[in-house]
């Protein structure tokens, strides 16, 4: 295989790659909006889940993709946790991507 | 009426005793030379798909591990890492996680103005039915 040909190879698998999580181009500013459901939990230092006890994550500044992919693990019912199951049924990945993006880029 | 306080304070204490995981985060550190790999010296992965660690809550960090080592939370790198961890491990590495990171930790999202309006503006309603 030529270097020419690999390279395209490559950059083929890498986009499709990179694109089968970041789908859709996420925005802050609309993040900002549809996360405020997030914030009655996510926004309390301290919060406490409820059988078992233990803080409520912490998310400002986690990973774009790491929370897409958390999102999309509640959404499809893969990752448990009764009430980030319901509150992730409802979005689409366009308020996913939003959301990540607002999330990530809190306090930078 | 004094047995009854006896027994509220243990159910108090029972609650709250997972919030005070208590690892030991020097311990932690040693344990932790593996983690680094993917979730950096200090818990601030660079790697988008390996979520950040630093300053997370250990309580958090300590149920995680926990459901990786019961199954119930699937990641078979993460089940793999934790597999023959001992609770106590992983008590640790929540704590020493938890307190990395200094200047560039993970932060709790500030609850927004419009959340407390909406909720005001439903008490109102239900209020006024009510009436």
């Amino acid at each position: 295989m030529s270097k020419f040909s690999h390279a395209i190879l490559v950059a083929t698998v890498s986009f499709f790659l990179s694109s089968s999580i970041f789908a859709v181009e996420g925005d802050a500013n609309r993040g900002r909006i549809k996360a405020e459901t997030c914030l009655g939990c996510h926004g309390i230092a301290s919060y406490t889940n409820a059988y078992p006890t233990y803080n409520v994550p912490k998310v400002g500044g986690q990973h774009e993709e790491y929370i897409i992919s958390a999102l999309q693990a509640y959404r499809a019912g893969s990752r448990p946790h009764g009430t980030m199951q319901a509150n992730a049924i409802s979005l689409t990945d366009q308020d996913i991507a939003d959301i990540a993006v607002y999330f990530s880029t809190y306090g930078k | 009426m004094k047995s009854r306080f006896n027994i509220a304070m243990s159910v108090m204490l029972l609650v709250s005793a997972p919030l005070m995981a208590g690892g030991d985060p020097m311990k932690g550190k040693e344990k932790a030379a593996v983690c680094a790999g993917c979730h950096g010296q200090d818990g601030n992965s660079t790697i988008g798909a390996n979520p950040r660690l630093a300053g997370q809550y250990e309580s958090y960090l300590y149920q995680a591990l926990l459901q990786y080592k019961n199954g119930e939370r699937q990641n078979p790198l993460m089940q793999g890492m934790v597999a023959n961890l001992t609770e106590d491990d992983l008590k640790d590495l929540a704590a020493w996680f938890s307190s990395q990171g200094a200047g560039n930790q993970l932060l709790v999202m500030p609850d927004s103005i419009s959340v407390s309006v909406s909720f005001k503006e439903t008490d109102c309603n239900l209020l006024k039915r009510s009436l």
